[in-house]
């Protein structure tokens, strides 16, 4: 260890803790390439709702939509308009039509964007470039990736960046050529503060009466757990859709010795002598973890899918399409 | 405890600077490097079960500064250099004299051939090196006809053990006096002086022309080496021509049993290396069995005598086989070219018809000059003619006149002289001859020059044989007619003739037919050299020796033929026929006392006896320091595998 690598491992943590943020982003996030798959993506959304009624999303309340939903007896007051004369000329029974109200959906992402979804892991094992980047990259490029199937779809969408708080929000936009500025939004975030997602959550749900589907992108690290998070969401009326940010070799650090762990959110420290068990027990207990919060969205019915950065981000999407949830 | 290394105070410091570092760089261990990572709440989860065990891990890191702390101890220790109170001896100055002489090659120790007692010397020497004290300083010496230091007074066990690898057995005898007179001018003036002698006791007597040696003060230590006696050995052997009949030889010989038990042996005699005689003879124990071989012919130049023991029931060997062998050299005979120039001697042409391997040319002297330009002589006799000298060619001059001769000649002449002034008995013209009462009826007086010899000279006439050189032209003055004496009645008239030509050839009559190892030998020196030659041993081994009064000058100590040849280039080196004139020699040990290799288990000097070696801890060394750092290599080690096991972390 050299004299400079030893003064900034006797730094305090929370000197430290700043040091670990983000390595910067570059700036073909959203190029070209990326940019043709969200168009493609978008096709493939329309194709899987082939038949039926596009650009718009139903909700599941009863009103003036156009589409049949049920009968219901005639009471005094009800407009004739609805009544359906055919039943009456078979039955005598005056019976009035009931449609599927029609109404634009709401789209929330919650984009996490902690310091832990900054942690560019290979770059600080020094495993060279892996083209992989942070999990936060991974994340903005799926936030984007279904902003765009929103917009395309005609859906209000707005995105929002958490940390233990709503650090930045994209007030709410419809229409594919807003994309851009979803683009423009998202390249503005940056990996920063603690994860802290039940106050974060509870926050936007303060700012957003309009209920509708939240699609929270995190990689769920919060030290106070995951559960009160996403409760809040469904407590009040939200549908929650988790997209769990994972980084495989995160549960196998290239560690080795006597080292002085400290968390990059918080700046808690433990001293650990890494040996070949304690990295066993280590990925062990990360995959348990993970089980814990698929077993947790099962439970509550929240659909859950776990987005491992190493696979391509559109992959994801279809298999996000094909298991349908998000798409009505 | 003792320590004899540095001292505590001159270490405190370095000690407690070491301390400092050891505990800084702990210090610097135990701040670990910072990793930062995504969510410790995991690995907290991990580390929960690891916390009951954190209280020992601490142990094992404290356990890790405490080796630490240990290893600088032990090294600081180690500089200390302690040893144990009893194991502190004085420093003291000791002389090895290991005894190198031909006894010293008996092979009578363990195994099938028998370990050579040379050897076991070496390994008693080497333990003592081993076992030596770190005050001590030691030296070793080989003793056997001469004293030879192998290394200076030093601790330096490397060096003294270098020198034990050189500790090697001759063909001659020990010189006792002269080592122990060597060991104690070295131990002069110097502490705790301590001579350590080890032979198998064969030395002889301590006491050379000085007298006996006094020890004084130093004391003597003696390890004794050797366990057989078993010994036949040829203690004499010399070989001669006769002086009449050169073409033939005898050889005598003694062989001595000086074991203790009856032997038989099988006695082999060598000519030019062939097989000359062989004879199987009994010889009881302690028996001296003298052998003489009269008129032997065939060989004409070297000798060899062997011995083998073919003892039934016991091993076909002795202990000793230095002693087996002896060497011998026969004078060198080649023919001699001789001119007599006579008006009519019988006498002398008749005594010149005795020795066959003479020339003899008979002229008058009208015809000298046509005989000396047409042939070349070895040797001219004048009988009562009196040319000069010739330069190359030795001259005999019998009745001479005038001056013209090389020395003067009194025309009066003196009537009846005797050899009763003086005679040369020892000189080589005069060997195995009686001149005395010679009847003479007149003879002339020689007036020699300085630098002659007056060989015989007479009460009445003086100086009236003389032998001398002009320019290395030797000559021999006879100033009577011996036809008026009775000389040539006498066996002493031939015998005196050859003897002038046998001198003037360089046929020494005084010729050993071997050297005496551990001697200084003076070696008849090839034609021509004049201040070096080249000395050719057993082992074909060059030696340049120096060359004074026309002898070569050599230690020797090994048995066998030897070879001196002059060095090349040399003129008059190489005869006439383009043959070599090296000088051929053999040396032999032939020392009964030698031989008698019955070992002694102590000795006694100037009244002390020899004790047996002590303060030596042969073959564990005591320094503890040694120890000490191997106790830091293996800690080390064990702790840098214990480490990198993450056992001690």
């Amino acid at each position: 260890m050299g004299i400079f690598d030893f003064l900034k491992s006797a730094a305090p943590a929370s000197i430290r803790a700043r040091r670990a943020r983000a390595v910067p982003e570059g700036d073909d996030l959203f190029d070209d390439a990326f940019q043709r798959k969200l168009e493609y993506l978008a096709i493939v959304s329309r194709k899987v709702f082939s038949g039926r009624l596009r650009a718009e999303r139903r909700t599941k309340k009863t009103g003036s939509g156009i589409e049949f939903a049920d009968h219901r007896e005639y009471a005094a007051g009800d407009d004739f308009r609805y009544l359906d004369w055919n039943v009456y000329q078979r039955f005598g029974k005056l019976l009035l039509r009931l449609y599927e109200e029609e109404e634009d959906l709401s789209i929330y992402m919650l984009v996490d964007a902690s310091r832990s979804m900054g942690f560019d892991f290979h770059a600080r094992e020094g495993a060279g470039a892996t083209g992989k980047g942070p999990k936060i990259r991974y994340a903005k490029r799926l936030a984007a990736a279904l902003c765009y199937i929103g917009l395309a779809n005609l859906d209000r969408v707005s995105v929002s960046a958490l940390s233990n708080r709503v650090k930045e929000r994209m007030a709410t936009t419809r229409g594919k050529q807003r994309i851009y500025r979803v683009f423009q939004f998202l390249r503005s975030v940056d990996a920063e503060g603690a994860t802290g997602l039940e106050d974060a959550l509870k926050q936007f749900v303060a700012q957003n009466k309009r209920r509708g589907l939240a699609v929270l992108i995190s990689d769920l690290y919060d030290p106070e757990g995951f559960q009160e998070g996403i409760n809040v969401l469904r407590y009040n009326k939200f549908e929650p859709f988790v997209l769990h940010v994972v980084d495989p070799d995160e549960a196998h650090p290239k560690l080795n010795g006597d080292v002085r762990l400290y968390d990059c959110e918080t700046g808690d420290e433990r001293e650990v002598t890494v040996t070949q068990s304690v990295l066993d027990k280590y990925a062990a207990a990360h995959e348990a973890y993970l089980k814990e919060i698929e077993t947790f969205c099962t439970n509550k019915q929240v659909p859950y899918f776990r987005a491992d950065i190493t696979v391509p981000f559109d992959d994801l999407i279809l298999r996000i399409f094909r298991r349908g949830g998000f798409l009505r | 405890m003792h320590f004899l290394g540095l001292p505590l105070a001159s270490l405190a410091p370095y000690m407690a600077a070491a301390a400092a570092v050891a505990v800084g760089l702990y210090i610097l261990k135990l701040r670990r490097r910072p990793v930062p990572v995504p969510f410790s709440p995991l690995w907290t989860r991990i580390l929960r079960d690891k916390e009951a065990t954190s209280l020992f891990s601490r142990l094992k890191r404290i356990l890790s500064l405490l080796v630490q702390l240990i290893l600088l101890a032990l090294l600081f220790l180690a500089l200390m250099d302690p040893r144990s109170a009893v194991e502190v001896v004085k420093g003291r100055n000791l002389v090895v004299l290991v005894d190198t002489s031909a006894s010293m090659q008996a092979s009578d120790g363990g195994g099938e051939r028998g370990k050579p007692r040379i050897e076991l010397a070496r390994d008693e020497l080497r333990k003592l090196v081993q076992g030596l004290g770190a005050s001590d300083r030691m030296l070793i010496a080989s003793m056997d006809a001469v004293v030879t230091p192998l290394t200076p007074m030093t601790g330096d066990a490397a060096r003294l053990d270098a020198a034990v690898d050189s500790v090697k057995a001759v063909d001659c005898r020990a010189d006792l006096a002269r080592a122990l007179r060597f060991a104690i001018d070295t131990l002069r003036n110097v502490k705790e002086p301590e001579i350590v002698i080890i032979s198998d006791g064969v030395l002889g007597d301590p006491r050379d022309a000085l007298g006996e040696v006094h020890l004084g003060e130093t004391k003597l230590s003696y390890v004794p080496i050797g366990t057989g006696k078993r010994n036949v050995a040829i203690t004499q052997f010399s070989v001669r021509r006769y002086p009449l009949d050169r073409a033939r030889y005898e050889v005598m010989l003694e062989v001595q049993n000086l074991g203790d038990k009856d032997e038989q042996i099988e006695l082999s005699l060598y000519g030019d290396d062939v097989l000359v005689d062989l004879s199987k003879l009994s010889i009881k124990a302690g028996e001296r069995l003298p052998r003489f071989y009269p008129s032997l012919g065939g060989a004409s130049r070297s000798l060899e005598a062997r011995i083998a023991v073919v003892t039934p029931e016991l091993p076909r060997r002795d202990d000793l086989t230095a002693d087996d062998r002896a060497f011998a050299v026969l004078p060198e005979r080649r023919r001699t070219k001789v001119l007599a120039v006579t008006p009519g001697n019988t006498y002398l042409e008749a005594a010149l018809l005795l020795d066959e391997y003479l020339d003899v040319n008979v002229v008058t002297p009208n015809q000298m000059n046509d005989a000396l330009g047409k042939g070349k002589y070895d040797v001219a006799i004048y009988d009562g003619v009196t040319p000069s000298l010739k330069p190359g060619l030795p001259a005999l001059y019998l009745d001479p006149h005038g001056n013209d001769g090389p020395v003067k000649v009194d025309t009066k002449p003196t009537p009846e002289p005797e050899f009763d002034a003086k005679l040369e008995r020892k000189h080589p013209i005069l060997r195995w001859t009686a001149f005395d009462n010679i009847g003479i009826a007149q003879a002339f007086r020689l007036t020699p020059l300085e630098g002659d010899k007056i060989v015989g000279a007479s009460n009445a006439a003086g100086p009236i044989l003389v032998a001398g050189q002009r320019q290395s032209t030797k000559f021999v003055v006879l100033s009577f007619d011996v036809r008026q004496s009775d000389l040539p009645l006498r066996i002493a008239w031939p015998v005196f003739l050859l003897n002038c030509i046998n001198w003037f050839v360089e046929e020494d009559a005084e010729y050993l037919s071997s050297f005496k190892t551990g001697d200084v030998w003076h070696v008849p020196a090839p034609l021509g050299v004049s201040s070096s030659a080249v000395l050719v041993d057993p082992h074909m081994k060059k030696h340049v020796v120096p060359v004074q009064e026309g002898r070569a000058v050599f230690f020797g100590v090994e048995a066998g033929f030897y070879r001196l040849q002059a060095p090349e280039g040399t003129p008059g080196a190489t005869s006439q026929d383009g043959v070599k004139r090296d000088v051929l020699f053999a040396a032999n040990l032939v020392d009964p006392t030698e031989s008698a290799i019955a070992p002694k288990t102590e000795i006694t000097i100037d009244g002390k006896k020899g004790g047996v070696v002590a303060g030596f801890k042969v073959g564990v060394r005591k320094e503890l320091w040694i120890y000490l750092l191997i106790a830091v290599i293996v800690i080390a080690a064990v702790e840098w595998w214990t480490y990198h096991r993450r056992i001690s972390v």
